[in-house]
């Protein structure tokens, strides 16, 4: 007898266990119809005060009241930890629906994504500026939505250059060296050039230099050229000019952008090439702080490097119609002005470019509206690109120690490699 | 089941043998002791032997960066993995991180061990001081050093500079040739307690009589100390260096919480250099692991032998 009570306690334990277990895997929809999206972003934000958590919690909150039936579960990750998370997130099968980072072309491959046109209403597809809506295709068919933009600039203290006895910004790398001399013999103690490149930016840093000289990541062809005879110079360039001389961190390759502009809001770097969040890190730190074109070999740079952050939906749980009603509710003007007035970043949707122009609120911003328009991009559309941009992070620094051409031959011979595994 | 129950009754009277249940289930007899050990073997064939099996699988498979299965690789990987023009260096730093922070440690905790066995007041307060390091998750420890080396802030900087040792404060940890030293430092503090407590269990169990006859037949300390005590000690000592080199060979926290391996991998040890892989490559980074895996047990193997672990049981 004792028995049997005890085998239906087991049964209905088992029973329970299975119901419960059965509830949380049914794809983010209960009982009652509300479905969970689940929602990862990329966090902006340099301090805890203002991180992007606030942002997406604010835009879910506004959103859930308006669709109760539409739950949003927010998850914001630093830049160097939301890559891995990603993946670990795909590889677990605990894929987020909407997902906002710096790439988008390897989920692509896998055929993760919906195409724009399933998860995006007409009227916001319309309003996106057209240069980065194509840039956002892979073959022709779009699978990458736009989410901020920035273009990159070069930054100099103004206070610590008049220290210096330097009256204008420089235009070749030749006055880059020369002013960086002059910093260092006249304002002992702070870095005059900062050259961050560790894992965190060096794929930005190190192109930004390649311009300068011709060079970059692809060639005329269309297929990866880290190697160019242009690069390789670049990379003996910065070597000798910059730190076999002591002109910038004694190992720049161990170095991230965040220390980099850490030091610049602190009067504690003269130089570095920054981008438009750095304007209101400087004024917080009350730093006179100066924007000029990047500094090239030869002149100062007629192009930038652009850079655009992508949001992307996946297929997995099938939440076509909620990501839909979710996605023209977060590119709405209101919300996209938000986010990028909070971080100083450029706009990607038309109307909220207007407003930004006309408004005359956004002066600091002005030298990098004119930068956009002949700005060049990494090669987003490559479906390899991810794989690349995490090589050359990780190791590129290194071509400021070792030799140039055997790193970057290295960093080349793996791009080919990554481009061709397909 | 009152079937069985009714039937159990009604057979017991019949049977005065001593063991009733031998005849009621003769199967489960002829079991032998596989229903006791049964559930821990199907323990370590979940734990030990399926991952090692899906480490080994996953290095011959081709996998997206996203982590979906693309098709069989064949070799590959392995091809890969040998054509990686950081593998020869990281190999042998491996090599040379393992022997000198096994080696030291060894070294050190013999003496600490030494000085912990004596008595002497507030023996008691140190020997729990020595747990700190130990107790401390490890990762903790290496960020704690990451911070008290850093260049403008750290603690450690600041007071070589206030002390004179060094002019500026210094990048330690950003140059592989600085950055090795201070990895080795933290390893072998972190190491220093599981050793030196295993070395001090063994030197309890030197019996007092033998320390005795020595100063009675008038040996020397250092004597007494070579021909009775490391002797004795063989047995903790063989444990101390096997679980070292094995948990050193192995360490990870260090050396990721520290420099990440680096720039570059010029600060990566085989673990290390195979959980870089892993941004870009699964199958090579399962490749990585098969090799790890491979050369951790070739060296506890041979150093087994070396050592002649098993002659203890034929003194």
């Amino acid at each position: 007898m004792k028995n049997r009570v005890l085998a239906l306690v087991a049964a209905c334990t088992t029973g329970v266990l299975a119901l419960t277990a059965c509830g949380s895997t049914g794809g983010g929809t209960s009982a009652d119809g509300t479905v969970t999206l689940k929602l990862v972003a990329a966090d902006y934000g340099d301090k805890a005060g203002n991180s992007s958590k606030a942002y997406w919690d604010d835009l879910a909150t506004r959103f859930q009241a308006a669709n109760p039936k539409i739950r949003i579960d927010v998850q914001v990750v630093n830049w160097n930890d939301i890559d891995k998370q990603v993946r670990t997130m795909v590889q677990s099968g605990n894929q987020p629906d909407v997902l906002q980072t710096g790439g988008y072309a390897d989920k692509v491959a896998d055929n993760l994504l919906y195409k724009v046109d399933d998860v995006l209403p007409v009227a916001t597809q319309a309003n996106l500026i057209s240069t980065f809506a194509t840039a956002g295709q892979v073959d022709g068919v779009q699978y990458g939505i736009p989410f901020v933009s920035s273009a990159r600039a070069f930054f100099y203290n103004k206070a610590l250059f008049a220290q210096a006895g330097i009256t204008e910004a420089p235009k070749t790398w030749e006055d880059v060296r020369k002013d960086a001399e002059l910093l260092k013999a006249k304002v002992p103690g702070i870095t005059p050039y900062a050259l961050p490149l560790g894992p965190e930016e060096a794929q930005g840093e190190s192109v930004m230099w390649e311009l300068g000289n011709g060079g970059g990541i692809t060639g005329t062809s269309g297929g990866y050229s880290l190697d160019s005879p242009a690069n390789v110079d670049t990379f003996r360039w910065l070597r000798s000019g910059l730190v076999d001389t002591g002109l910038t961190y004694a190992n720049p390759a161990a170095t991230d952008r965040k220390t980099a502009f850490a030091d610049f809001a602190a009067g504690k770097a003269a130089m570095l090439n920054g981008h438009p969040s750095l304007i209101q890190m400087a004024k917080d730190g009350k730093v006179d702080y100066g924007v000029a074109a990047i500094p090239g070999k030869d002149g100062a740079l007629k192009s930038t490097l652009g850079v655009a952050d992508w949001t992307m939906a996946f297929k997995k749980n099938g939440h076509k119609e909620q990501i839909k009603r979710f996605l023209d509710f977060a590119y709405r003007k209101e919300n996209t002005l938000k986010f990028d007035e909070l971080y100083n970043l450029m706009p990607v949707t038309q109307d909220t470019l207007k407003e930004m122009t006309s408004s005359g609120r956004h002066k600091d911003l002005e030298p990098f509206f004119a930068l956009l328009p002949q700005a060049s991009f990494y090669p987003l559309g490559k479906t390899s690109w991810d794989n690349v941009s995490a090589e050359i992070k990780k190791s590129i620094g290194t071509a400021v120690k070792d030799d140039p051409a055997r790193v970057l031959g290295d960093l080349q011979k793996k791009a080919e490699a990554a481009a061709a595994d397909r | 089941m009152s079937l069985t129950l009714s039937r159990s009754e009604t057979d017991r009277p019949d049977r005065p043998g001593p063991s009733p249940k031998t005849v009621r289930r003769p199967g489960f007899e002829r079991l032998g002791p596989l229903p006791w050990i049964g559930p821990a073997v199907l323990l370590i064939l979940a734990v030990v032997v399926w991952p090692v099996y899906e480490m080994i699988h996953t290095s011959f498979q081709r996998i997206s960066p996203s982590g979906f299965v693309r098709g069989p690789a064949g070799l590959d990987k392995y091809r890969k993995l040998l054509g990686e023009t950081d593998l020869v260096h990281v190999l042998t730093v491996t090599v040379v991180w393992t022997l000198v922070v096994v080696g030291v440690t060894m070294i050190l905790s013999l003496a600490l061990a030494q000085l912990f066995n004596q008595e002497f007041p507030g023996r008691r307060l140190t020997r729990w001081a020595l747990i700190a390091p130990w107790a401390a998750s490890v990762l903790m420890t290496a960020i704690s050093f990451k911070w008290m080396l850093n260049q403008t802030a750290g603690v450690l900087n600041t007071a070589m500079v206030d002390l004179g040792i060094i002019d500026s404060p210094r990048d330690w940890l950003g140059d592989p040739s600085t950055a090795w030293p201070w990895m080795m430092f933290v390893a072998i503090f972190v190491s220093l307690p599981f050793t030196t407590y295993t070395l001090l269990a063994g030197l309890q169990t030197v019996p007092a009589e033998l320390y005795e006859a020595a100063d009675v037949d008038g040996a020397g300390t250092w004597r007494t100390y070579r021909l009775i005590t490391l002797p004795l000690l063989r047995p903790a000592f063989l444990v101390g260096v096997v679980i070292n080199l094995i948990n050193v060979f192995n360490s990870f926290p260090v050396i990721w919480g520290m420099t990440r391996g680096g720039p570059s991998s010029d600060t990566a040890t085989t673990t290390v250099f195979m959980y870089q892989l892993k941004d870009t490559d699964i199958g090579e980074s399962a490749a990585m692991s098969v090799v790890n895996f491979a050369l951790v047990v070739i060296m506890v193997l041979l150093f087994l032998k070396v050592s002649r672990w098993n002659e203890e049981d034929n003194r």
